[in-house]
């Protein structure tokens, strides 16, 4: 380090929190041995980090009650849910309001036309599909074995999920289950991507109707294009400006003219198409 | 002072041994050791949205059960504490709105929560920690509401990358904010 260049304050903030790397830190370390004036200005951004912490929990905590309560509310709660999550599930379904109870309804018919739909259109698309530029093997799954699977879902609940969850991994007992229905032996693990139909940020769940084995090696229509939809449709339901059952309805029919009618395009953008 | 340690990398319990020792126990378990460690950082992070303790509180709990269920579907328990700290964030700015809706919003009560404190032995020292800490807590007011967040995630702890998760930033204007903030906190102060 040139000894007459002084450290910035984002260079001392980052050593006081420990954020450099080792090589750099030790650089800084050197740099603060010599220099009294940097020495000074870190000795303020340390203090001022203290102070402000130490102000911040002494307005906050007297007005926070014990924890007592809420951990006994919270264990309460949580063994309710795991002894009987699915007559839980159930039984909230009967305490909503009409208007939601009807929207459950909806959406459990449109899931019904789906599966449906796609049984009656498996022929048809084939048929059309064949010559089209967008068809390649593998790219879109077989509606038979994978006819996709919802559960109910809260508008709150799907939209508060973390980015790595709306595009969630599948556990790997599952995607050998998922290989063997689809008749995929020895498969190389960077061959497919076991991926969901109806991605869990749309309502979609981890279970064999709702996988496919997603060839990552398709060239246009592959697992990184799919998942660049899924994001896009999270993002358009949760700002209100898509219904989460017609997301559900246009991934599981087919993901690929889905995505031709979100992105208005023909073909994979190219930054979402990328392959290793 | 240095940020609490990551809890990266900390042996959590597999869904395989979760499922030997009992089933979901295991899980509830792991739960309520993380509530224990995080509830109270929650908490204050929330209330400092403008949520009542009451709302906050609640908010904290709809936290914990989705953890729980993250966790009993298996899913990914990499940086755990950003997890955590992003789904309060989220829900309690879903509150916040819900509540602004409703009813004009409620600043946090400073004013009580001064009177509530701890005297110290000497009341001119009282006085004037009172005064340093006002005045610490007027310039965080007026900082952009982003600003805000990152110092207040700092202050709970958190490390640069778990903040940039909690906020959707990327890891340098995470470092920017704070520079910036802290050049405000350390100009008010006088030093």
């Amino acid at each position: 380090m040139n000894k007459e260049r002084h450290l910035s304050d984002e260079e001392m903030l980052l050593a006081a929190d420990g954020e450099l790397s080792t090589h750099r830190a030790a650089q800084v370390r050197a740099h603060l041995t010599e220099c009294w004036g940097c020495r000074a200005r870190m000795a303020e951004i340390e203090g001022t980090i203290a102070d402000f912490t130490q102000a911040h929990r002494q307005t906050l905590d007297p007005q926070l009650p014990s924890i007592t309560g809420p951990r006994a509310n919270l264990r309460a709660r949580l063994s309710e849910l795991a002894s009987h999550p699915s007559a839980r599930t159930w039984h909230s379904l009967f305490q909503f309001s009409w208007p939601l109870r009807a929207g459950v309804v909806c959406i459990a018919l449109f899931v019904i036309t789906i599966v449906g739909k796609i049984l009656l259109d498996h022929s048809v698309f084939h048929r059309t599909m064949s010559g089209a530029i967008s068809f390649e093997r593998g790219a879109e799954p077989d509606p038979k074995l994978t006819p996709g699977a919802t559960r109910r879902v809260a508008l709150n609940e799907v939209c508060s999920m973390a980015h790595e969850e709306v595009v969630s991994q599948v556990s790997t007992p599952l995607r050998q289950e998922v290989f063997q229905e689809y008749g995929i032996l020895n498969a190389h693990p960077d061959d497919y991507e076991v991926d969901y139909l109806i991605a869990p940020g749309l309502g979609g769940v981890e279970d064999i109707r709702n996988l496919w084995p997603e060839p990552s090696t398709s060239k246009t229509w592959n697992a990184y294009v799919k998942d660049a939809l899924e994001e896009h449709l999270h993002r358009l339901v949760c700002s209100g400006d898509l219904d989460l059952s017609t997301a559900q309805r246009d991934i599981a029919t087919d993901w690929i003219a889905a995505y031709k009618k979100y992105f208005h395009t023909n073909r994979p953008l190219s930054l979402h198409s990328r392959l290793d | 002072m240095s940020p609490a340690d990551s809890i990266d990398g900390q042996p959590f319990p597999s869904i395989a041994d979760a499922a030997r020792s009992g089933g979901p126990s295991a899980i509830e378990q792991e739960v309520m050791d993380l509530f224990e460690q995080f509830r109270t950082p929650l908490l204050r992070y929330a209330v400092t949205f403008g949520l009542s303790v009451h709302d906050a509180e609640e908010v904290i709990q709809e936290v914990f059960l989705s953890l729980f269920r993250h966790l009993q579907l298996g899913r990914s328990r990499k940086n755990l504490r950003g997890w955590i700290f992003r789904v309060a964030h989220n829900l309690a700015l879903k509150q916040l709105y819900a509540t602004q809706r409703s009813r004009a919003k409620t600043a946090p009560d400073w004013t009580t929560a001064e009177e509530q404190l701890d005297p110290s032995p000497n009341p001119e020292e009282q006085l004037s920690l009172a005064q340093k800490r006002y005045r610490l807590l007027s310039v965080v007011d007026a900082l952009p509401a982003g600003d805000q967040r990152c110092l207040r995630l700092r202050a709970e702890g958190l490390r640069y990358r778990e903040i940039a998760t909690v906020l959707g930033m990327s890891l340098g204007a995470v470092s920017l904010s704070l520079t910036r903030s802290l050049a405000r906190l350390i100009r008010a102060d006088g030093r």
